[in-house]
């Protein structure tokens, strides 16, 4: 009697796990384009703008290795900062930079699983800049430039070495160009693309 | 992003000797009359020559203090974004961390920004419009009501602020930088081909 008891209470558990996933959203969530400085994430804690999104094998692991093989990018130094995803605030998962002073950087957190997009992570690419004159205040996102601000010179160059290693690329329009003041003073805003990345299975080595 | 030159960096307000400064940079913000519609191209929606169409594309702002927050500070961008940026209220940024300042208006010509680039968000993933009308003219809400586009002249004016109240209050004070269109008035509908057109915006 207390094994068939035991049997039903795992049956039951069972259902119910798969209750609660098949009634969670499944699809990707562009709804807070922003990183935030740490939970819960809000308008006033809003921190960079999110111009890339890691999809297919998505999932933060594989976009982490992926990022440090196809753009070197393997320093892992940086700033903590939060993700929002379905209205709830969660911590990233990873972060990845080209080196320690002015550098490229990405942080990364894996989101919700896609019908159509598969396994999603998405980041904030930037470059930014070591800041020590006049006043020593860390890295500052580039404001400007040729090739835009440090937000689209990053996506710019995650797509670069992306495509180049034969990875499906197309930018979507988010519009989320919101200025963000820098440690310097200077302000940074993304152009509003967003740059999807299609990711394989296999990780390289 | 640079700055428009204030002769000072203004801090906490910009003194009433900055309006002409707008001005100017409502003069700089002309469209040029050729080339083809091009989504995410690198053409900058900005004339080099700026005065001989002067009325071309009007700025609007919310004043020099609106919603309790002075005007801190006047961005404009010509890269690969194009747009003119008035900054409410400042925000202190450390270390790595930037920050967002409490309010923000964008003022972008049409053919580098239009509601029509949200067409088909169900198929590309971008984010879903909220369409609503203000101030008479078609508008949509989009980050949960902290983004609000509105098509007016030959622009698209973008306010960004912390909640959908904030964002209406501003929306509320937006006027001309040249005097032409009032706080409390309609704002302009956007010129015919303001609109989607041919790959979803004007030509620049």
């Amino acid at each position: 009697m207390g094994r068939i008891v035991v049997v039903a209470a795992l049956v039951a558990g069972v259902a119910t796990a798969l209750i609660v996933a098949a009634s969670a959203p499944a699809h990707f969530d562009p709804a807070d384009p922003y990183t935030h400085e740490e939970c819960p994430g809000s308008p006033a804690n809003r921190v960079d703008p999110i111009n890339v999104v890691f999809t297919g094998w998505g999932t933060w692991g594989r976009a982490a290795s992926q990022i440090e093989s196809h753009l070197g990018w393997t320093a892992t130094s940086g700033s903590a900062q939060s993700f929002v995803d379905h209205g709830r605030c969660y911590a990233m998962h990873a972060q990845r930079a080209s080196g320690q002073a002015s550098r490229f950087h990405v942080r990364v957190r894996g989101q919700h699983k896609d019908a159509e997009l598969g396994w999603t992570a998405v980041g904030d690419a930037h470059h930014e800049d070591l800041v020590l004159f006049p006043v020593p205040c860390g890295h500052a996102v580039d404001s400007n430039g040729a090739g835009g601000s440090g937000f689209d010179q990053g996506r710019d160059e995650v797509e670069r070495r992306f495509a180049a290693a034969g990875h499906a690329t197309r930018r979507v329009w988010w519009g989320n160009t919101q200025s963000f003041k820098q440690c310097d003073g200077d302000y940074a805003a993304s152009d509003g693309w967003t740059l999807f990345v299609e990711l394989h299975q296999v990780n390289h080595s | 992003m640079s700055r428009v030159p204030l002769g000072t960096r203004a801090r906490g307000s910009i003194g009433l000797a900055a309006v002409s400064l707008l001005v100017a940079v409502a003069a700089v913000l002309v469209l040029p009359r050729a080339g083809p519609a091009e989504v995410g191209g690198s053409g900058t929606g900005f004339g080099e020559s700026g005065l001989e169409e002067p009325d071309e594309l009007r700025l609007y702002y919310a004043g020099q203090r609106a919603d309790g927050l002075p005007l801190t500070t006047v961005l404009r961008r010509d890269d690969t974004a194009g747009f003119a940026s008035f900054v409410y209220g400042d925000c202190v940024a450390s270390g790595d961390v930037g920050c967002a300042p409490p309010a923000e208006i964008q003022v972008w010509p049409a053919c580098r920004r239009s509601l029509a680039l949200h067409d088909g968000t169900d198929e590309t993933r971008g984010p879903v419009p909220e369409w609503v009308r203000v101030r008479g003219i078609r508008g949509a809400f989009f980050e949960a009501g902290r983004r609000l586009e509105l098509e007016t002249d030959r622009s698209l004016v973008v306010v960004f602020a912390q909640s959908r109240q904030d964002v209406l209050r501003m929306a509320a004070e937006l006027r001309a930088v040249d005097g032409s269109v009032d706080a409390d008035a309609p704002l302009p509908p956007p010129k015919p081909h303001a609109a989607a057109e041919e790959g979803g915006a004007m030509a620049c």
